[in-house]
């Protein structure tokens, strides 16, 4: 439960208008730190609310199918260019953002990696990677702003944000296939 | 796979549809700025009252082209990037429009949104890099910052200063019809489409009113 605790703590703090304006404020760690850390500061919580609603777990998101699916579903939305705007002046897309990245995301992440099969993470794993890729290369190469609220130069570190995140993907993958799992199963 | 995680897969990707189909207007908007584009055609707001000064120092309202169309820009002029893209298309499609309603039936307008440097002197020098005779074609700036702010929200246009005295902003054409009403936002990288779109506009007037 101490880190159900602290995640809350993550959350609220994350939470806190100055805190929240500042990380906006750079387009790369508007996207690649606090929506991240709202995930964390859910996927510290989810114990919580596993030993609160056990039942809901269980059945719902038995072979925790669904709540990949709405991981997945809600982490792509946040990766349209538009959304990233308007969490910056739609006050309702801003609440949904800290409402769904943690409760939506973080949450069922932690419940359904435990129970999803290994096919379905290497799905997960290689279809992130090519996406973070393609947006990689979409920020950095497209001339034009895709969001009205950041400069230009933001958007090409944005880019090459994705493009590392998704190399540090590959090399995980990497590792993961070469190493001898025996020694650690 | 039980009965349970069955119809939550249903309610996930029901959720998931309706979640992309609201963040995008309908499929229709992925960037903020379609989506503001989209919003201005169906808003049409109107031209507000704010006073130009252009680059023969001369002052007047939006009221000096009443009965004209008006085609609005919106640039700096120590602009190295966008801007001149912006007004060299301007040109193209100055020059696809018929003599006969150049000045009459038409008048182009590049509004400046740096006032402090662009003064009537700098404007006037600006043009000429694109062959506007500041007449059919004028370049003007707003001098007072709140009317000129009011504008640019008003029309979507978002100036965003940088460090170094550069301004990041979207552009588009701006169609102002005769009683000074918002009707069309063109992409402005395609002129020669923009040009044959307000040609067509000024045909049709031209033989309404015969």
């Amino acid at each position: 439960m101490k880190q159900a605790r602290f995640g809350l703590l993550l959350f609220l703090f994350l939470l806190i208008p100055p805190v929240a304006h500042l990380l906006e404020s750079i387009m790369i760690i508007h996207m690649h730190m606090q929506m991240p850390l709202l995930v964390i500061a859910g996927f510290l919580m989810a114990p919580f609310f596993q030993k609160r609603f056990p039942r809901l777990f269980e059945n719902w998101n038995h072979a925790g199918i669904p709540g990949i699916l709405l991981v997945t579903i809600v982490w792509l939305y946040w990766m349209i260019p538009r959304t990233m705007d308007d969490a910056l002046t739609v006050q309702s897309v801003e609440a949904f953002k800290f409402f769904s990245l943690p409760f939506l995301v973080g949450v069922p992440l932690r419940d359904s990696w435990k129970k999803i099969g290994l096919t379905v993470k290497k799905i997960i794993f290689i279809g992130f990677t090519i996406l973070f890729f393609g947006m990689g290369i979409l920020y950095i190469k497209v001339p034009v702003q895709l969001c009205n609220n950041y400069l230009l130069i933001e958007q090409i570190t944005l880019g090459w944000g994705f493009v590392t995140m998704a190399i540090c993907i590959v090399i995980y993958l990497w590792y993961f296939v070469f190493m001898d799992h025996s020694k650690y199963e | 796979m039980n009965r349970y995680s069955n119809m939550a897969i249903g309610i996930v990707l029901l959720f998931g549809l309706t979640l992309f189909y609201m963040g995008t207007d309908g499929f229709r908007a992925f960037t903020a700025e379609t989506a503001r584009v989209n919003n201005l055609i169906e808003e049409k707001p109107t031209f507000p009252n704010v006073t130009f000064q252009d680059s023969k120092e001369r002052a007047y309202s939006i009221d000096e082209f009443k009965g004209k169309y008006v085609l609005v820009t919106f640039i700096y002029a120590s602009c190295t990037t966008m801007c001149i893209e912006l007004e060299m298309n301007t040109a193209e499609i100055v020059e696809q429009i018929p003599a006969d309603y150049m000045g009459k039936e038409i008048v182009f307008l590049s509004v400046s949104f740096d006032p402090k440097r662009d003064t009537p002197a700098v404007l006037d020098q600006y043009r000429q890099i694109f062959d506007s005779d500041g007449e059919t074609w004028r370049m003007a700036r707003i001098e007072d910052q709140n009317k000129l702010d009011s504008l640019l929200k008003k029309f979507g246009v978002i100036v965003i200063p940088d460090d170094y005295g550069n301004f990041t902003h979207n552009a588009a054409f701006y169609l102002i019809d005769k009683t000074g009403t918002l009707i069309e936002v063109l992409d402005y990288k395609k002129s020669d489409e923009a040009a044959k779109k307000i040609v067509k506009i000024l045909d049709t007037e031209a033989r309404g009113n015969l």
